[in-house]
This record gives C-alpha cells, sequence and structure tokens, in this order.
C-alpha cells in the first residue's frame, strides 16, 4: 500500500471512531452535563466558597480604660469591614468563654491606663487574641488586626510629631492584583482544577465501557489501529473541552473580574495542550482500568490530587519538599495555573510561559503514548 | 488452490488451563464449517485465535493464507466477525453502526453509501436504518451484527453463536442470508450449540473439553457413529422406562431429549416391535416416533464415548 493511501486510511479509520464517539457523547446527557454542566456548578461553589478575604468577623473588645483613646483604638478596627463587635464584656476572664462558644473569633484587650502611658510618652501595651483553631482564618484575622493597630499607631504618632514622617516608611504596592482579592489569586487554579477533572472523567469511562459491553472485541476484530483509537477518542472530547474551557474562562471573567492582560493565542493553545493531556491521561487510565467503577475512582483520584494538592492551587509548589515538587512537575496541573496566572494577570507571552508549554506539551505527548502503549488489541 | 483456513496442532492455554489442545482439521474454500461442542469447551477460544485476537500457544493456524499468529492485521482484513456477545453500539442507530464499520474497515463517502445501501438490501433493514439497534428485538440485532460483519464483502465470515438467544424464525432467516453469502463464494465458519442449525453445515467439527472430538460431513458422523435405528420417546414414567430401556439388550444409548429421550438400537438385536412392546411393558401410554439418528444422537455419542475423530 502506498504512502498516502495508508495515510488516506489511517484518517478515515481515525474519522469512523472519531464520529462514532461524537455521537455516543451527544446522545449522553450525562457527558453533556459533565462536560458542560458541571463544570459552571464547580466553579460557583468554589469561587464564592473558597475566599481568604476574611470580613465581619466577631470581635470581643475589652475596653478597661475608657477613655476616648481607647475608644480610637477600638474604631481603627472597625471602621473597615473586616471586624464586628460581638460582645463587650467587662471581665478579661469572659473571654475565654466567649472563645469557647464561638461567640468571638478575636478579642481586643486595652487595660486600664493606656492613655495615660501613652500621653507619658511609654510603651502603652494591648493585648489580641485570635482563634488560632481555624489556621488560614486566623493568620488573616492576626494580619488585618495588627496592620490596622499599628496603622492606629503611626497615625497616633504622625499627629504628635506635627506630621513628621516616620524615618522609614516602606511603600507597599501590590501588582498585579492590588485589592489583594483572594479571587484573582484562586480563580485561575481553580479553572486547571475544574478543567483537570473534568477532563479526566470525561475519557476515562469511554474505553472501559466498551470493554464491559463486549464492543472492543468486535472493535479488535476489525483493522482499527490503536492510535487510531486513541486520537478518534480524543478528538471530539477536545472539541468538547475547549467549549468547556471557553465557558470556565469567560464565567471566570464576568463573574470574578479576572482579567485577560495576555493574548487569547496563548491562552487557547496553552489550554489545548492541557485539555488533551488530561483527556489522554482519561484514556490511558480507561485503557487500563478494566471496568467503569475502577475507571472512575482512578480518574478522580489522579486529577483531583494533583489538581488541588500539586498545582500551586492552594499551595505554592516552590515552598514543597524536593519529592513532592518532583511529583508536582510530572502532572500539568501546575503547568497550566502557573500559565493561567501569567496570562491573565501579568499579561506573559511565550518568551516567560514557554517552560510552561514545554512541560504540557511533554506531559500531552507522554499520555498519549502510555495510553496507546497500554491499549492491549489482544485478548488477555 | 488452498484451503480457507488450515488448523495444524492448535492450542491455547490460560496459565494451567488447556482452553483448546491440538486441534488439526481444514475449511474449504466455499464450506460452512459449523463448530459445535458445549459452552466452555474451547469453541470461542478457537474462533478468536483464527480471527487473530488471541494468540495461540501452541500449533499454527492460517486463515485465508496468513498465519494469525504472524499477520493478525493481515487476517483481520479479509475476514468478517460477529462475536457472541451482542457487541453493536446500542445508542447507535442501525445506518450509525454501519457508518462506523465501514469506516473501520476504510470506506468512505460514496464507496461507503453505496456498501450500506447494499448491505441494508441484502439483509432486509432498510426500513430500519434510522431506528436505534437498542430498540430492536434480538433477532434483529443479530441481523444488524450480520450486516456489519459482511459490509467489506469479506471471503470468510467468522460467528460465534450468531443465533443464540433468537426466535426459531429469525434463527432460519439468519441462515438463509448466510447461506445466500455462500452461494456467493464466502467461505463461513460457524460456532453453536443448536444441533439443527449443525445439519446445514457441509462438515462439522464437535468439541469436547477443549479437544477436536469427531470431525466429518453430518452424514458421515452419523453414519460412523451412530448407526442403526433412533427412535423418540416421549412417557409420562421417563425416568423408570428410560432406566428400563437401558438395560435392554440391543440398545446402544439412551439420552434425554427435550421433553423425551432418544434411543439408539443395532437393527440386528431389536426391532421396533420388539422395542415398542418392551415400553407398553412400562408405560401402555409410551408414544415412540421412529427417526434416523440426528446430530444431537451424534454428540452425545461423542461425548459419552470420548471421541472418535
Amino acid at each position: 500500500m502506498s504512502a498516502p493511501g495508508r495515510l488516506r486510511r489511517f484518517a478515515i479509520r481515525t474519522g469512523a471512531v472519531a464520529a462514532k464517539e461524537a455521537t455516543h457523547a451527544v446522545r449522553d446527557p450525562r457527558t453533556l452535563y459533565l462536560a458542560l454542566g458541571m463544570p459552571v456548578v464547580l466553579l460557583v461553589i468554589f469561587g464564592f466558597g473558597i475566599s481568604f478575604d476574611v470580613e465581619d468577623v466577631p470581635i470581643a473588645v475589652v475596653d478597661q480604660d475608657r477613655t476616648p483613646d481607647s475608644r480610637a483604638l477600638e474604631r481603627s478596627l472597625t471602621t473597615g469591614h473586616e471586624f464586628v463587635v460581638a460582645a463587650r464584656p467587662d471581665d478579661p476572664a469572659e473571654v475565654d468563654r466567649l472563645f469557647r462558644e464561638r461567640t468571638v473569633s478575636a478579642a481586643l484587650v486595652v487595660p486600664r491606663g493606656f492613655a495615660r502611658e501613652w500621653a507619658a510618652g511609654r510603651r502603652a501595651p494591648v493585648q489580641l487574641l485570635v482563634d488560632g483553631s481555624d489556621g488560614v482564618g486566623a493568620q488573616s484575622v492576626l494580619g488585618n488586626a495588627s496592620a490596622a493597630l499599628r496603622a492606629e499607631g503611626r497615625r497616633r504618632l504622625a499627629a504628635e510629631t506635627g506630621g513628621a514622617a516616620a524615618p522609614l516608611a516602606a511603600e507597599v504596592r501590590l501588582l498585579f492584583n492590588p485589592a489583594l482579592r483572594s479571587a484573582v489569586f484562586f480563580v485561575p487554579g481553580l479553572i486547571a482544577y475544574i478543567l483537570y477533572i473534568v477532563g479526566v472523567l470525561l475519557t476515562a469511562l469511554t474505553i472501559a465501557r466498551e470493554q464491559e459491553r463486549g464492543n472492543l472485541e468486535q472493535l479488535f476484530a476489525t483493522p482499527v489501529g490503536r492510535l487510531e483509537v486513541m486520537l478518534g477518542k480524543l478528538l471530539p472530547y477536545l472539541a468538547l473541552g475547549l467549549l468547556q474551557a471557553l465557558l470556565v474562562l469567560a464565567f471566570g471573567m464576568a463573574v470574578f473580574e479576572m482579567p485577560l492582560r495576555g493574548s487569547l493565542g496563548v491562552l487557547g493553545l496553552g489550554t489545548l495542550l492541557f485539555l488533551a493531556g488530561a483527556l489522554a491521561q482519561g484514556l490511558f487510565i480507561s485503557s487500563v482500568a478494566g471496568s467503569q467503577q475502577v475507571a472512575t475512582q482512578a480518574g478522580a483520584l489522579s486529577s483531583l490530587l494533583p489538581g488541588v494538592l500539586l498545582s500551586g492551587f492552594v499551595f505554592p509548589v516552590e515552598n514543597m519538599p524536593l519529592l513532592l515538587r518532583a511529583l508536582a512537575s510530572v502532572f500539568p496541573a501546575r503547568y497550566y495555573v502557573d500559565l493561567l496566572r501569567g496570562v491573565m494577570l501579568r499579561g506573559n507571552g511565550f518568551d516567560a510561559l514557554w517552560g510552561d508549554f514545554l512541560g504540557l506539551g511533554v506531559f500531552c505527548l507522554a499520555a498519549v503514548a502510555l495510553a496507546t502503549l497500554g491499549f492491549r488489541r489482544r485478548l488477555a | 488452490m488452498t484451503d480457507a483456513i488450515a488448523v495444524e496442532g492448535l492450542g491455547r492455554r490460560f496459565g494451567a488451563f488447556h482452553a483448546v489442545r491440538d486441534v488439526t482439521f481444514t475449511v474449504a474454500r466455499g464450506e460452512i464449517f459449523g463448530y459445535l461442542g458445549a459452552n466452555g469447551a474451547g469453541k470461542s477460544t478457537t474462533i478468536r485465535i483464527l480471527c487473530g485476537l488471541l494468540a495461540p500457544t501452541a500449533g499454527r493456524a492460517t486463515v485465508a493464507g496468513l498465519d494469525v499468529a504472524a499477520d493478525p492485521e493481515g487476517v483481520k482484513r479479509r475476514i468478517g466477525y460477529m462475536s457472541q456477545r451482542f457487541s453493536l453500539y446500542p445508542d447507535l442507530t442501525v445506518a450509525e453502526n454501519l457508518d462506523f464499520f465501514g469506516g473501520a474497515y476504510g470506506f468512505s463517502g460514496r464507496a461507503l453509501r453505496r456498501r450500506i445501501d447494499a448491505i441494508v438490501e441484502e439483509t432486509g433493514l432498510r426500513a430500519l436504518r434510522d431506528s436505534a439497534t437498542q430498540s430492536l428485538p434480538a433477532g434483529l440485532q443479530q441481523r444488524v451484527a450480520l450486516a456489519n460483519a459482511l459490509l467489506h464483502d469479506p471471503e470468510l465470515l467468522f460467528l460465534d453463536e450468531p443465533t443464540a438467544g433468537v426466535d426459531p424464525a429469525s434463527r432460519r432467516e439468519f441462515l438463509a442470508l448466510v447461506r445466500r453469502r455462500v452461494r456467493r463464494g464466502a467461505t463461513v465458519f460457524l460456532t453453536t450449540h443448536y444441533m439443527d442449525e449443525a445439519e446445514y453445515c457441509g462438515r462439522v467439527g464437535m468439541m469436547v473439553d477443549g479437544r477436536l472430538a469427531a470431525l466429518g460431513t453430518p452424514a458421515e458422523l452419523k453414519q460412523r457413529l451412530v448407526p442403526g435405528d433412533a427412535w423418540s420417546v416421549r412417557s409420562a414414567r421417563r425416568a423408570e422406562l428410560q432406566a428400563a430401556l437401558a438395560a435392554t439388550d440391543g440398545v446402544r444409548a439412551v439420552h434425554p431429549h427435550g421433553a423425551g429421550f432418544r434411543v439408539r438400537c443395532d437393527p440386528a438385536r431389536l426391532d421396533g416391535a420388539t422395542l415398542a412392546a418392551r415400553c407398553r411393558e412400562i408405560d401402555p401410554a409410551a408414544e415412540l416416533e421412529p427417526g434416523t439418528a440426528t446430530l444431537d444422537d451424534v454428540f452425545h455419542a461423542v461425548v459419552a464415548g470420548g471421541g472418535v475423530a
């Protein structure tokens, strides 16, 4: 057979598998929901649910000083929306009970003599108590409260010295996310996580289902090759995946006010590579799993864990121990999270993101190769 | 002209279990070869080896002149295969299934359309083109599967229990379609456990526990393995009567069949009148129906006798 003839047959057979697979997908409401419904649901739930922006934290204020100065200190905490005063016990011992009953998450204790000490130019200590049992929340509360208190201290100092500036004043500006909104930081990670898990699950069932139904034996009896099966299964889901990515990205930009500072082309190509890798990972799992049940479990685990823990979505990969960092480098999620942040927030192009493209490309090729090799065309 | 199928010393082992051992036979071009045996006797294993789906662990087999172990892909292009399980895509329509399998054999565009038009005409499925396969009754589903296997005009057709679980009328129609293909030059290898189906075959091979226990035309096998007369007996006191006849001189074999049982006799020692009289002694209401030996009788003789190849 001539080379063009062989190529033509390859294309025909791949196309036949792709057309069949596309028909399966559009006929199956579960596939359509998984591809187009679930990502939006996940984005809404997680997008609004995950936030480090703490607001209206209930605080107890024990003001034993009862002076205009002590009240000004209290106001410095509550003028923003970070804190609301939930209790004003007279006895500091009372605070302990309030914490235990979870009435408050923080407490400010201003001891008697605060104003007097301050006026005398001496150290005027106040006590700030934070519920440390909720680690992430406590850090934010602590950060917000101490910043507010320090600012109040500086303000008073400046007022007393007649406006003279403090000797060292760092002017802090946060680039790319000036308001430090956690959504801006989170949504790219979230998008990667959603596309990853849905991508893997979309294809994880396809081969296992055919095996359970007995379709594979019939397919094996035809001249369709392994790579033709893999590519044929990959293509329709890639189209579906791109539609899903478009939906999720548009949703992220509209609802969570994500910027897109870089080029759409860079974003599109990165997304294509990432999706192809995730789908091929699903195909690999499907070809070795043997049953739909095993495939679902393995698909969910192998995308969920790297997608959350090893992607930089929540925990920065750079701070991980070497072993975990190496493991994170295997999965495509970290490259895509990095790419999304780069292209959306910093406006990076290929020159800055080539490492991510390399990581995504290598994973994609390796996953397609593994899926093809793992797919046995003979019966055991 | 070489044989369509040539099998020599073929064996397949799964761990310590010999599914098929030392099987040798040939199938001529244009022949319908029936492969008979109980479930687990090695029929499906043999057919899968011949279709290039399963590698043999011993011996060799050539299909359409190609070695199945060395060139399974070449074999696949020349054969049509219908697996034992209903293995179409149930959510696709008849036409979509045909589209897919046509594409799988490398047909596209107008050539594919022409083939599909011809095959739905041949198999009488034209009106059902756009029906979802899962909505069709079993008999029609089997016909769609046959249409799939015939779409690329294979020179050899492998059918693994094609009519299992299908009503008798549909079975007859199905076999008529197969025989029409044979008249056009195709070779058919089919497995079945319906003995009446095997009567249509040019030659049959009988598998018992992985071995080919008997091989020949239906007439030869009957002549050689179950000579003499054969009777169908129906009686309310079946067990008692069966035991009594089995102990009677001149009775070669007694085995249950349908609602009654079959009795084979040596005509030199026991004629019909004597047999009837012997039956009536035990059950006056017993019904006897004279007949010739069937492949079912052959199969029972083969299983009982361990086989005479």
